[in-house]
């Protein structure tokens, strides 16, 4: 469903992708681990529209959609749940998922806040408040709720567990889980390397700027030297 | 105690016009931080067209409308014209431009205009007054409360639950994040300049209502305290710039009724002027946070 | 200690602004002089218009170009000014008619052109200073806004205080110059006064700061200090513009002081330029010319007010496409000066230099030994030093988020020491907290025996902790020796007895000396962080803390760092204290690593020790198996 080939992208003047390539499946769930400063994030906005590649393709579907505008992306399926969720903080909960269903019809839109609703019963029940106000882990909940508003084909999601309690944590990826086997494609950038990857059917480790290794992602799970590949050593 | 109440309907009915336009200065600069020092030329656009009308005998019923129509239209333009182009660019050449503008407009209007005032009719009822209970008012000062407070529900209304209101807010607060929502920043931003426009015209039917005439130079003299309250109040805090611009009218008036008599009271406005120096010496971020963490 | 270098340095920033400031004047002159050849009063009116302007134009330049602040409040000083001399300078007997009222017995006072305009500039310049208080406080939008309250404040006072200034009617009958030459004079000396303020301590640090606001103070810079000079001395200027103005025209009025006056001025700055000395007088230029064509082709057409036509058009057109204004960063004196280094590099390079031409070598010995490159930087005085750099006990909230929760390390003089941790563990804002950026609740950062808690980042800067920044935080528009050099400045001003090299060495030792005269934002990527570092190493600090050195190189690059990062320590005598993601970098470079997670230290010791430590691994990486509690 999505193919990355030969990327070099800049965040500022920082080169912080070089020549990487990688691919989605469609129904895959794919996780992306490594320190940070590894390009992670910046893999996911080149892809999600946000930054402009330096060079290489970026293939949704076998559409070309390298540097397209984010809105289109988003209409081409394609949603991202943001490094530090970057909900708004002065709109309500409601509001948040309203403006995330500005690609849908009104119809669609109704039915789709309606299910936000039940699948999230803590978000309906802090429905008119400022999103601001939530904790971590509603707020999460709240960013993948409305990446969902857009019924995407690909959810992308930027460390989702940041700063999380683990009891969150466990929220968060049983929610991923739940995604999965819906049947919704997956590309998951994450810190917990090991619980993504045993997840996963497929998986990337990046060091800077570029892939270390890839692999089915329960045998890179299982690896003892994963983190000697975060170090500089390890093959991919 | 009835001088008081006056003095407030008074300082009330300046700030609402301050208060329209502060509020458009700050949606403005919610979507895209530019402060607009072209703003004001709306309410200059405005008079001409009511003055081309009115030699054509139009009705104020028509001539108002037509006001409002005539700002939303320029306020787009500008955005089209000139101010896409310096999108993402630093503070100081967005300001500049929209220096280049004002001035622009006040040549174009002197060459292919002219330079003198023209003056046309009001509606005739603006200088009416009532009285209740024994305190006289002013149907304009009234009027401009009134209908102040409802574009201000309105446009609430608007913001709270209209989608185009809450994208524009989104956008405001993380403009990248919103076009992950799939928001289009440019039709984001030619919306929240048609919603100034329309603040705006509705700031320009009240004051032509009450000073029919058209003059280059019109909108300059709003300019200054509109772009004033809108900093008073937190650049793109709505609420800030509501209560910046009623603050400011109120501040006017009050200074000017209760300052002594001489000299202190023909330096009003210097007063306001250094109360305003004060306030940023003492709070530069304006009197409702706004919020900005550079990352480092 | 002056050295023959520093002497022959300041010698040619002089030359430059004298000959730059010459230069410009010169083509005045004959531009002026071949335009009234012919054609009578009219054009000489305009060639005193365009004196008076080029000398406030200075005024902006030097303060707004330098300081990046947008000020409309000027034009106030040059109308306080003015009046000033009008009210000292009009005979008393006229004043006995036009101004009967005046207060502070002004009506007898009765001054010569000199004795006015001076007062009338001393008395405008005290006023600017006091004011230049709560704008260089203040800073960036809340500044501007400040300018403009002040501008609108003076100019409702001069309307309304008819006593004092016979309102908006104005006061004539100022006795007037009989000659140009006090407006070539000041016209000259505004060049002058702004092509040297530059050269000034004042400026350069004023630019850095306009240049990036963080940056400065993190090398030292109190930028309150050079704004506020910046303001003082453009008011001057200005002021002594409006104090000129009356005299030449003989009559003042507020319709010469209001903000589209203001505007036009601001547009002179502009279009050429603003950030250059030379671009502001191109700008004042093409401005007063283009504005007097257009009148007289207006004039020859019927069409009104052409001049506030081109005007709109001019500013607009170069917002819309040459937003630095038409020269940009180009600049006399700053050709000047790439000329006069590449030429001294080009005989520091030949055969017959000796060494003794070199200034390195009119140093003290330690400085001589870092220069021949034998490692061990270390001067007299270094070793002497603080101590080391201890944090304890850290504890920064953000709402009710707890970023670090009684972190604590050490860093010893000369240790490298590296900081690790997963996303979120608080590495940037124990550093923040280390560099004064953020407050912390509680805990203490010592350098030796001195309490650096609770200092700001300028003074934790000159106590002797260097930092960089993960952004790459530059002086772009300034070129790369600049960079270094304004550091060296700062440690020679507020570092004394520490200061251990030179700038030359630290651009050689980075391989710099190639570029240094080119601007820092046009170098690649890795020479930029390795500049950003020198910049750094310049403070002869007692410990560098480096923000990701290597964010966004390639494995080669981060493996040269390694060596890079240690000889340049090495060479100045300092520790080290470095964060990065790239864990290969910092197990090869650091003597010693702390680990971070949740705000709290996890693990400490050598790399290898790290390398099998699960705790750090498991902080990485998470559980390895979801079911297993931690």
């Amino acid at each position: 469903m999505l193919r990355v080939e030969h990327l070099t992208a800049r965040y500022g003047a920082v080169v912080a992708l070089r020549d990487v390539s990688m691919h989605v499946d469609e129904g895959d769930l794919v996780a992306v681990v490594g320190p940070n400063g590894a390009g992670k994030s910046t893999l996911l906005n080149t892809v999600a529209g946000l930054l402009k590649p330096v060079n290489g393709k970026v293939l949704l579907d076998g559409t070309d959609v390298t540097g397209a505008d984010p809105a289109r992306l988003v209409r081409a399926g394609l949603a991202l749940v943001p490094e530090h969720r970057r909900i708004f903080r002065d709109l309500t909960v409601g509001e948040n998922l309203q403006v995330a269903g500005i690609t849908a019809s009104a119809a669609d839109r109704r039915l789709r806040l309606d299910a936000a609703r039940q699948r999230f019963p803590i978000l309906d029940s802090r429905w008119d408040t400022a999103a601001g106000h939530l904790s971590g882990g509603e707020a999460q909940q709240l960013a993948i709720a409305r990446a969902l508003m857009s019924d995407p084909k690909l959810v992308l999601l930027d460390e989702p567990t940041l700063g999380l309690s683990p009891v969150m944590t466990d929220v968060v990826f049983d929610l991923l889980a739940e995604l999965h086997e819906r049947g919704r494609t997956v590309l998951l950038v994450e810190q917990n390397a090991h619980r993504a990857l045993a997840l996963a059917d497929r998986g990337y480790v990046m060091r800077p700027g570029e892939i270390a290794a890839e692999g089915p992602g329960a045998e890179l799970a299982a690896r003892d030297d994963l983190f000697a590949t975060y170090l500089g050593g390890g093959v991919g | 105690m009835s001088t008081f109440v006056q003095t407030i309907v008074d300082g009330l009915g300046r700030g609402s016009t301050y208060a329209l336009l502060a509020l458009g200065i700050s949606v403005i600069f919610g979507v895209m931080h530019l402060v607009n020092f072209a703003h004001a030329e709306l309410i200059t656009v405005g008079a001409y067209l009511a003055y081309f009308l009115s030699t054509r005998d139009i009705n104020w019923w028509v001539l108002a409308p037509a006001i409002v129509v005539s700002a939303i239209v320029a306020s787009v333009a500008t955005e089209r014209i000139a101010f896409r182009w310096v999108r993402g660019s630093s503070p100081f050449t967005m300001l500049l431009t929209s220096f280049a503008l004002e001035r622009l407009s006040h040549a174009l209007w002197q060459v292919f205009v002219s330079p003198t005032k023209k003056s046309f009719a009001g509606p005739a009822w603006v200088f009416d007054t009532f009285e209740v209970g024994g305190i006289r008012f002013e149907w304009m000062d009234v009027a401009t409360i009134a209908v102040t407070a409802l574009v201000l529900a309105l446009t609430a209304f608007v913001f709270r639950r209209t989608l185009f209101g809450i994208a524009v807010r989104a956008a405001s607060e993380d403009f990248d994040a919103a076009r992950l929502m799939g928001a289009r920043a440019n039709r984001v931003i030619a919306g929240a300049f048609a919603f100034a426009g329309f603040l705006a015209g509705v700031a320009a039917a009240l004051i032509l209502m009450r000073s029919p005439s058209a003059e280059p130079a019109l909108g300059s003299d709003y300019l200054i305290k509109a772009v004033v309250a809108a900093i008073i109040g937190g650049l793109g805090s709505f609420t800030g710039a509501v209560a910046g611009g009623l603050a400011l009218g109120l501040a006017e008036v009050m200074l000017r009724g209760y300052l002594p008599e001489g000299v202190w009271e023909r330096l009003t406005d210097a007063f306001v002027f250094a109360l305003i120096a004060a306030l940023f010496i003492v709070r530069p971020q304006g009197l409702f946070t706004v919020r900005s963490a550079e990352r480092v | 200690m002056p050295s023959s270098g520093l002497s022959a340095e300041r010698a040619e920033r002089l030359g430059r602004s004298a000959i730059a400031s010459g230069a410009m004047f010169a083509v005045t002159v004959v531009a002026a002089t071949v335009y009234t050849s012919s054609g009578g009063a009219a054009r000489d009116l305009l060639v005193q218009e365009l004196l008076v302007n080029i000398v406030i134009v200075m005024g902006l330049q030097v303060f707004i170009g330098s300081t990046g602040i947008l000020s409309f409040g000027h034009l106030a000083f040059a109308q306080i000014a003015a009046y000033g001399v009008a009210l000292t300078a009009i005979p008393a007997a006229t004043k006995v008619g036009t101004l009967p009222d005046i207060p502070f017995g002004l009506g007898d006072v009765e001054l010569g052109p000199v004795g006015a305009t001076v007062v009338a500039v001393v008395a405008a310049t005290i006023l600017g200073a006091v004011i230049g208080v709560a704008i260089a406080r203040a800073g960036g939008l809340a500044a501007t806004m400040i300018t403009l309250a002040v501008l609108f404040a003076v100019d409702q006072v001069v309307k309304n205080w008819q006593e004092m200034t016979r309102g908006a009617g104005g006061l004539s009958s100022v006795p007037r110059l009989t000659t140009n030459t006090w407006l070539w004079l000041a016209a000259l000396v505004a060049l002058l006064v702004a092509h040297v303020f530059r050269e000034t301590r004042a400026g350069r640090f004023a630019v850095a700061a306009r240049d990036d606001e963080i940056a400065a103070p993190a090398i030292g810079i109190n930028v309150f200090w050079p704004r506020w000079t910046a303001w003082v001395v453009s008011v001057a200027l200005v002021a002594l513009a409006g104090a000129l103005r009356v005299q030449m025209i003989g009559s003042t009025n507020p319709k010469q002081y209001t903000l589209d006056v203001g505007i036009l001025l601001l547009a002179m700055l502009v279009v050429g330029g603003m950030r250059t000395v030379s671009g502001a007088f191109v700008g004042t230029a093409v401005i007063t010319i283009g504005n007097e064509a257009a009148r007289q082709i207006g004039d020859t057409h019927e069409i009104e007010r052409l001049p506030e036509l081109f005007l709109g058009v001019a500013l607009l057109i170069v917002m819309l496409l040459r937003p630095g204004g038409l020269l940009g960063d180009a600049d006399i004196a700053a050709w000047l000066q790439r000329r006069w280094h590449r030429s001294r590099r080009r005989e520091a390079a030949s055969p017959g230099a000796l060494a003794g031409d070199e200034p390195a070598s009119d140093e003290a010995p330690a400085r001589s030994a870092a220069s021949s490159g034998t490692g061990s930087g270390w001067g007299a005085d270094s070793g002497s030093g603080s101590g080391a750099l201890v944090v304890r006990d850290v504890v920064v909230r953000f709402g009710g988020f707890r970023a670090l929760d009684g972190a604590a390390l050490r860093v010893r003089p000369g240790e490298i020491v590296g900081l690790i941790g997963p996303n979120g563990a608080g590495k940037t804002t124990l550093f923040n907290v280390v560099n004064g950026l953020v407050a912390e609740e509680s805990g203490t950062v010592m350098l030796g025996d001195r309490d650096l808690s609770h200092d700001p980042p300028h003074r934790i800067a000159r106590a002797g902790l260097a930092r960089t920044f993960q952004n790459l935080r530059l002086f772009g528009t300034q070129s790369v020796r600049e960079n270094v050099a304004l550091a060296a400045l700062a440690a020679r001003r507020y570092r004394p007895a520490r200061v251990t090299v030179e700038v030359d060495d630290l651009l050689a030792q980075a391989g710099l000396l190639a570029v240094a005269e080119r601007r820092a934002a046009t170098l690649d990527y890795g020479n930029q962080r390795r500049l950003e570092l020198a910049r750094a190493a310049a403070l002869s600090p007692e410990f560098l803390l480096l923000d990701e050195p290597t964010s966004g190189m390639s494995n080669a690059e981060s493996l040269a760092m390694v060596d890079h990062v240690r000889t340049t320590a090495r060479h100045v005598g300092a520790g080290v204290l470095v964060i990065d993601h790239d864990l290969a970098f910092v197990t090869r470079i650091s003597d010693h690593i702390v680990a971070l997670a949740e705000g709290r230290v996890i693990a400490e010791g050598t790399p290898d020790e790290i390398a099998d430590d699960h705790a750090v691994a498991e902080a990485y990486l998470g559980r390895r198996d979801a079911s297993t509690p931690p």
